[in-house]
């Protein structure tokens, strides 16, 4: 039984009592008995609860009671950095396994039900998790509890499902990557700049890869990471948490915790020079992508970079739009962004040409504000203003149901703490314009960039500007 | 929460006409939804001036009320404010989100933005070149490539087929006159109507509201009418030619129907038996079945007439024809046999159930009364979906497939490579009255 602290008196009214809980508990067996971990205050007004049951299973619930709707994550501590050359895109092929076959429900039972029910479903896999999520009407919330835990525990797999889900990824990548210049050159851009570190691949995988993979694969993958103790359920909305967590513990209070893998991840070895790419490809315009390798989400650095990042592309405002876009008229399009992995990443930087534009103009443009941030100190106005606009996202982000249990299943799984969003807030506020300029020289070095430049092929490029 | 509608001024010669005001309070989070939108849209554009009413929507921001361009972006995200514009045939809106503390701020900001643009004529050169720079980005997009020369098509001669971000040709013929003409067409008091939802009482909205239109001219309104669409008849085959396609994207439609048409509910429920749902018709055949496709979906969208009903998949090159031919035998079983009482019970609990979800946020709700409002749709559309919806009959819902969706009349849009795709595709097409084969720059 893992240790629970005692929360403050008013958090603690956030959960159930420790009388309801041990009402829960009353002749279960070890795997389902549930406890208190901590209460969370989520923002002024919002608290999580944390539970866990004995095999493992974090439970997160937050409850908002204003719309009559449920949504339920389930976060797996899985993604494609923990996949194997020759097996990349695993992790994402077997997320659309998981809407298939489970012991006693044949292959299109799963949406079925739950569309009779009125939900909407849908999941993602990235390069540190992979979640599943249902939004679904209050009162059929219980269904919901019972078909997840069902494909955690008996999912069945199929030699004709993985050949047909095994075409779709790769009509999937076709889709994402294969006919699209912007997520062809994201893909280069990691395999370029990581060399060594699993986020050299993509998530979706290489194409020679997704074709080969075999049933045994994705049972294999299954069994090693598919297991209570590698997943987090966050439940947010309109639920009564007593009965929650009753049906919580009869779904999934028989499964078994799984002996997790030592996760064998390579640090990516420190950078010592640029390394530059050209491509040519089916477009009409010219763009460049520039990495520069950046801070682990969880670094306190993350946050005065990201700041930078918003001073430098976020809007309208920023000072790459009205530099490259307004000003020299260079550009369609800048964009840039920290990646927010779990281990160090990249400072991300995109551009689209205007016609006729080169990479080499864009590139000097943008090194032109990169040497600034770097030069002098931003200014105190541009860090207010920026403070303000990752505010106003946050806000927007908490609207839904569903839009507040991804930010608490996202930090859950990468940070550890589902209260994240608005500890990351308060580190926002905390930012100084040094923080921002320590920042800027620790990470903009022109030695720690990875380049991708894209030619448009002579027949597609659209004239010079007139 | 609690929703008011309050409605125009009795006594317009009396007093200034005040906007129709729409108001979802919610005090679940300290921010603001604002929707400033004007019965006048891209249609009422000159012929030759495709893009006017987008340009000149963009233009607001970029100088007013002695204002230049940069200094009102500094001053929106200083407030914690995102604002866009939108530009559809029949309407122009302004979508704001804004912080609660800086709500204040942010109208007087907006009144200058709406009140007083300048226009200055060097920004509307700027503005114009980022634009035409757009339009060729557009190009590297296949999906928006597809919709937009199934539009051009399908809608001949017609407002719905016009480009709404303009062709190049038409944005080099814009100039400042245009713009400032364009503008007193669309923003007048007597086209608003004013949308709050969020952090915000109806004494407040009221308050703002008058504050937002102070600057405008009180003219009555003056609506885009759009006549209703026909169709060109006859099977026809637009090819966007496109270099090393490894994909195609592949649009079938044709005319659809309107909620002012009788049986737009069964018909809404029979398209969503066809491709609305994961366990679609559509979805399965294509898509699980295939694993052509890693999408398969039909849509009966309607603007303020009948729109597009159209089928759209984005399967291999190698599988296009294949996949062109199994969603024309999947549209003829179901004009022909119709939906079984089965999918239908189904869908009805889909489509009932699922509502939770349009309505589950304040600013979703004023959202769909404001579409309502701005395209003037029957009483209750929006307010007795749910009813609408189960009242649904099986003979309803087949006979409104055969009524309103021709397999006769019907436009085949494929982005692919056509040397790779072009003859199979041809081919896959029983009774092909045409071919039409364009450049993918040809806008």
């Amino acid at each position: 039984m893992l240790a629970t602290p005692i929360p403050a008196p008013s958090a603690r009214k956030a959960a159930l009592s420790d009388a309801a809980l041990a009402a829960l508990n009353e002749g279960k067996p070890e795997n389902a008995r549930i406890s208190l971990v901590r209460v969370h205050a989520f923002g002024p007004a919002m608290t999580i609860a944390e539970y866990r049951l004995g095999n493992g299973l974090t439970v997160l619930v937050s409850k908002d009671d204003s719309a009559p709707v449920v949504s339920y994550h389930t976060w797996f501590n899985v993604g494609s950095r923990h996949e194997k050359p020759g097996k990349t895109g695993l992790a994402h092929l077997f997320e659309h396994l998981m809407f298939n076959e489970v012991e006693g429900r044949p292959a299109g039972t799963f949406d079925r039900l739950l569309e009779e029910a009125g939900a909407e479903t849908n999941a993602a896999t990235w390069v540190d998790w992979t979640f599943y999520h249902e939004n679904i009407p209050r009162d059929r919330i219980g269904l919901v509890v019972q078909l997840e835990a069902e494909r955690m525990g008996k999912l069945v797999l199929r030699d004709p499902q993985v050949t047909s889900e095994k075409e779709v990824v790769a009509n999937e990548r076709r889709y994402r990557v294969d006919d699209d210049v912007e997520g062809a050159v994201n893909e280069l851009l990691y395999k370029q700049a990581f060399t060594r570190h699993a986020y050299g691949w993509p998530t979706i995988g290489w194409m020679e890869d997704i074709q080969g993979f075999t049933t045994e694969d994705c049972a294999a993958f299954y069994k090693t990471f598919y297991s209570p103790n590698n997943a987090t359920i966050v439940v947010v909305g309109d639920v009564k948490e007593r009965e929650l967590l009753a049906k919580i513990q009869a779904a999934y209070g028989h499964l078994e915790p799984a002996t997790l893998p030592i996760e064998d991840v390579h640090p990516e070895p420190p950078q010592t020079e640029e390394r530059r790419t050209t491509i040519t490809k089916p477009t009409p315009t010219a763009k460049i992508t520039l990495g520069y390798r950046g801070p682990a989400f969880g670094d306190a650095d993350h946050v005065p970079l990201t700041m930078l990042a918003e001073i430098l592309f976020s809007g309208r405002s920023s000072r790459a739009y009205r530099s490259l876009v307004q000003e020299k008229e260079i550009a369609t399009e800048v964009r840039g962004w920290v990646s927010t992995f779990r281990d160090p990443g990249l400072f991300e930087m995109y551009a689209t040409a205007r016609p006729g534009r080169t990479p080499a103009e864009l590139l000097a443009a943008l090194e032109e504000e990169i040497e600034r941030v770097v030069r002098e100190p931003v200014s105190e106005e541009e860090l207010a203003k920026v403070k303000a606009k990752v505010e106003l996202s946050l806000l927007q982000s908490l609207e839904t149901a569903n839009g507040k249990a991804e930010q608490i299943g996202f930090y859950a799984t990468v940070l550890g703490d589902p209260a994240g969003a608005f500890a990351r807030l308060d580190a926002y506020r905390r930012t100084t314009v040094s923080d921002v300029l320590r920042a800027a020289r620790r990470y903009l070095l022109p030695t720690q960039r990875t380049i991708i430049e894209v030619l448009p092929e002579a027949a597609m490029a659209a004239g010079t500007q007139a | 929460m609690s929703a008011s509608r309050i409605p125009m001024s009795s006594s317009p010669h009396l007093t200034p006409s005040r906007p129709t005001l729409l108001v979802e309070s919610s005090p679940a989070l300290p921010l603001v939804h604002l929707t400033v939108a004007f019965r006048n849209g891209a249609a009422s554009d000159p012929l030759d001036k495709d893009g006017l009413a987008r340009i000149t929507a963009r233009m607001l921001r970029r100088g007013a009320g002695g204002m230049t361009s940069a200094e009102i972006e500094e001053r929106i995200d200083a407030l914690g404010a995102s604002l866009s514009a939108e530009v559809s045939s029949s309407v122009v809106s302004l979508h704001a989100d804004v912080i609660s503390r800086s709500l204040d701020a942010f109208i007087d900001l907006l009144a200058k933005i709406v009140g007083e643009p300048t226009f200055d004529e060097v920004e509307l050169g700027r503005l114009l070149r980022e634009a035409e720079g757009e339009l060729i980005e557009s190009r590297d997009n296949d999906r928006s490539l597809a919709v937009r020369h199934f539009r051009r098509h399908l809608f001949e001669g017609h407002a719905y087929g016009r480009r709404l971000g303009g062709q190049i040709p038409s944005l080099r013929g814009i100039v400042r006159d245009d713009v400032v003409r364009a503008y007193n067409r669309i923003f007048t008091r007597g086209n608003a109507v004013i949308a709050f939802s969020g952090d915000i009482t109806d004494v407040r909205a009221q308050e703002l509201a008058d504050r937002i239109v102070a600057g405008l001219p009180d003219r009555p309104a003056e609506p885009t009418i759009i006549p209703e669409p026909t169709m060109k008849p006859g099977r026809r085959l637009v090819v966007v030619d496109k270099p090393e396609r490894t994909q195609t994207q592949i649009l079938i439609g044709t005319l659809g129907s309107h909620p002012k048409d009788e049986d737009h509910f069964p018909l809404q429920v029979a398209t969503t038996v066809l491709g609305g749902t994961f366990t679609s018709r559509l979805m399965r055949e294509v898509r699980s079945k295939r694993g052509w496709s890693y999408g398969a979906y039909a849509r009966l969208p309607y603007e303020q007439r009948r729109d597009a009903f159209s089928m759209w998949t984005f399967p291999a090159a190698t599988d296009a024809a294949a996949c062109i031919a199994l969603k024309l035998e999947l549209l003829h079983d179901w004009r022909q046999k119709g939906i079984t009482a089965r999918e239908l019970a189904f869908v009805k609990k889909f489509m009932v159930r699922s509502h939770a979800f349009e309505i589950d946020t304040a600013d979703k709700r004023v959202q769909l009364r404001l579409d309502s409002e701005l395209l003037d749709l029957p009483e209750g559309h929006h307010e007795r979906y749910v009813e609408h919806v189960k009242a649904v009959q099986l003979e309803a819902a087949n006979e409104a497939i055969r009524h309103r969706i021709s397999e006769d009349d019907l436009l085949v849009t494929v982005v692919g490579t056509h040397a790779q795709i072009g003859d199979a595709v041809a081919k896959a097409i029983p009774r092909l009255d045409e071919v039409i084969v364009v450049p993918f720059d040809a806008e």
